[in-house]
């Protein structure tokens, strides 16, 4: 069996050749259905997101050509472009290559932002959507497994997706390095812009548990503060309110510095020297750079931030290396276990061997014909190998039907056989 | 037991080695090598302590090369109760390789003859009191690790570099825990201890001092851990101020154990 994958991602085509292509479930099963055929196209899968559109298949390894070239006639009509519009931009796998990029797809090696966690769940629905419509057959079962083993390794052994990079993510990522714990962490919100409110969010869910938001005006503090169970404080009791802060995540319009030195001495003396992590996401920056210098103050502004992202990206990108390693490993692995599943090789060898009886046959009853014609000779020889191919074929048909429709990890090979019968 | 050392010494030496990678690559498959490698030893290490104890006859924490395998072996728990508590593999990778140097250094010494004991290391509380002793400076010993760690990740923060090191230590509130609760436990040993050899000598001397220097080294420890202790406890955090304290009480603790052996005095054997 031989496995193609033609399809488009980020890199080869831009959004607006994307976005014709992209399916829906419906979509996807509707499509699929009509896809495979069962001859040239055995099994299919399409794994459509925003990034890419995919359709991994099955086929025998003398129809890989008319299969890959169908596949492209399928994309093709279901963008309603005219035939070979797409050739430019589409890519086409085969075999060790179509493995390998699956295992990169799920992984997230292949992602616009490396080790984002998002895709192995679309690669998850994309193959339920295709069992639902019965074109999941025996090849793409066990490789979709294995892709899901794989992108599970690659998660666990590596740190692929370990550091943030997002600014809003950083909150919690350098909190983290501060306190072993956000649990029971007290927020303080100044300026009630969307990023401050994304990043506590995210620590929220790390476990913080209060918010306050201090802003100039009240009521978008009191909006925000809505959605979160969290406390809005008047501006005048902004001390007070840094007193009680663990973490505090500054992003006002202002075009000052709201938050002093002076300030934050006052407010660590109050909180008693506790570790304190300040984020001034703000441009110009609304706390004064000097709060840096203030012990146990670990002040960060958006730049800082900006720096760790590209670190955090630096390090991805070393762990990929490791990920494309162990993709490597399993491809390998793959393609073996696919080859023991293979009953191809088995069943020429049984023909040849069914073959090899009759004429060793003919050798030995040719004494008792007398004198033949050339001609003679050869309808002779052509008779028995007829006769045994055509007793032969439905056998062995029927034993390749059966070997693929049970999801046997290794086909005997034709020595286990015939050994059989010696 | 010379083998049986030998094997302890392999086994660490593998531990430090993994430890070292892990902390470096950060794999667990690793890290779990080392922690492996580290039971095994600690098992062979226990063996050959207790099979010393029967063969020799007295408890195997007398002579200079005892005090150092005991210390590596007391250092292997206290880092195992600190990597179970804590979950802090990058203790391993400072820990571990100490562990072995100090192992590596007991096998140099050769064994000097057992006949040469004095009778007052038979007594019970003699050996009490050095066990307790050596396992105040393993607390110790973490207690300058964690410290260091505090330091370097402080500086990482407020320097914002974001090195390797700001990947891979702990966050600074569980490193000060460490520093913290291991000053507190090496410093109730350290009383016990001193307690214990203060009585012993009074039973056999008559006296509880003897001037001696490693009893001024164990006081001013014991003063600067106490000191270490009142301060990080009162009402405000002083992580920087109190880890360099950590970093500068394990001199003194280096002090007690190896530099008293050259200012004589008759704490000195083996």
């Amino acid at each position: 069996m031989s496995i193609i994958l033609v399809g488009v991602n980020h890199k080869t085509a831009p959004v607006e050749i994307r976005e014709r292509l992209a399916f829906n479930d419906e979509a996807c099963a509707d499509g699929l259905r009509r896809l495979v055929d069962g001859e040239v196209v055995r099994e299919g899968l399409i794994v459509s997101t925003c990034n890419r559109v995919e359709i991994l298949s099955a086929t025998t390894a003398e129809q890989l050509e008319s299969g890959a070239g169908r596949l492209a006639q399928f994309l093709d009509a279901a963008g309603q472009l005219p035939a070979g519009f797409l050739n430019s931009y589409l890519y086409r796998h085969t075999d060790e290559e179509a493995v390998r990029h699956l295992f990169r797809v799920a992984s997230s090696l292949d992602s616009m932002v490396v080790g984002e966690p998002q895709v192995l769940g679309q690669v998850r629905r994309a193959y339920s959507v295709a069992v639902e419509a019965g074109t999941a057959g025996r090849v793409l079962n066990r490789l979709v497994h294995h892709t899901f083993r794989v992108a599970k390794r690659v998660r666990n052994e590596t740190g692929i997706a370990a550091n943030a990079v997002s600014i809003s993510y950083m909150a919690v990522e350098l909190g983290k390095k501060i306190f072993d714990s956000l649990k029971g962490c007290t927020v303080l919100l100044i300026g009630a812009g969307e990023m401050a409110e994304l990043s506590a969010r995210h620590l929220v869910n790390a476990g913080a548990s209060r918010v306050l938001i201090v802003n100039r005006t009240e009521e978008a503090a009191r909006q925000i503060a809505d959605e979160f169970g969290a406390v809005t404080v008047p501006f005048e009791r902004l001390d007070q309110a840094l007193a009680e802060a663990d973490v505090v995540i500054c992003s006002t319009g202002a075009p000052t510095y709201v938050l002093t030195e002076a300030q934050a001495r006052q407010a660590l003396s109050r909180k008693r020297n506790r570790p304190t992590c300040m984020i001034d996401i703000s441009v110009p920056r609304n706390i004064d750079p000097a709060v840096g210098k203030v012990p146990n103050v670990f002040l960060f502004d958006i730049d800082d931030l900006e720096s760790v992202i590209s670190s955090n990206i630096r390090e991805r990108e070393r762990e990929a290396e490791r990920a494309e390693l162990i993709v490597q490993s399993e491809v390998m692995q793959f393609q073996q276990s696919l080859r023991l599943m293979d009953i191809g090789p088995t069943i020429g060898a049984m023909r040849e061997n069914f073959q090899e009886v009759a004429r060793a046959e003919m050798a030995r009853q040719r004494k008792h014909l007398g004198v033949l014609t050339k001609e003679q000779e050869t309808a002779i020889e052509a008779l028995l190998l007829t006769t045994v191919n055509k007793i032969s074929h439905p056998i062995l048909n029927q034993m390749r039907r059966f070997y693929e429709s049970t999801e046997a990890e290794t086909v005997p090979d034709e020595q286990d056989i015939f050994k059989l019968e010696e | 037991m010379r083998s049986l050392l030998l094997a302890v010494l392999a086994a660490y030496l593998i531990a430090a080695i993994h430890s070292i990678l892990a902390f470096i690559n950060k794999r667990r498959s690793v890290q779990r090598v080392a922690e492996w490698a580290t039971v095994a030893g600690f098992i062979m290490h226990t063996a050959a302590l207790g099979a010393d104890w029967v063969i020799d006859g007295h408890y195997p924490l007398f002579s200079l090369r005892e005090a150092l395998s005991f210390l590596a072996w007391a250092l292997v728990l206290v880092y195992a109760v600190v990597l179970y508590r804590y979950r802090a593999q990058a203790v391993g990778a400072f820990t571990m390789p100490l562990i072995s140097i100090l192992t590596f250094f007991s096998l140099l010494i050769a064994p000097g003859p057992t006949d040469a004991l004095p009778s007052f290391s038979a007594t019970r509380l003699f050996p009490i009191h050095t066990t307790l002793v050596i396992f105040a400076y393993a607390a110790f010993f973490i207690v300058f690790m964690a410290s260091v760690m505090y330091l370097l990740q402080e500086r990482e923060l407020k320097l914002k570099t974001f090195s390797a090191i700001f990947y891979r230590l702990p966050p600074l509130t569980t490193i000060n825990e460490i520093a913290t609760n291991a000053a507190v436990v090496g410093l109730t040993l350290l009383t016990f201890g001193i307690a214990t050899g203060m009585f012993w000598s009074w039973n056999r001397y008559g006296r509880m001092w003897h001037n001696d220097p490693k009893e001024i080294f164990a006081l001013l420890t014991w003063l600067l851990y106490l000191f270490l202790i009142i301060y990080r406890s009162t009402a405000s955090w002083r992580g920087r101020r109190a880890a360099w304290l950590g970093v500068v009480g394990f001199a003194l603790v280096l002090g007690t154990l190896f530099g008293a052996r050259y200012l004589g005095g008759y704490h000195v054997f083996g």
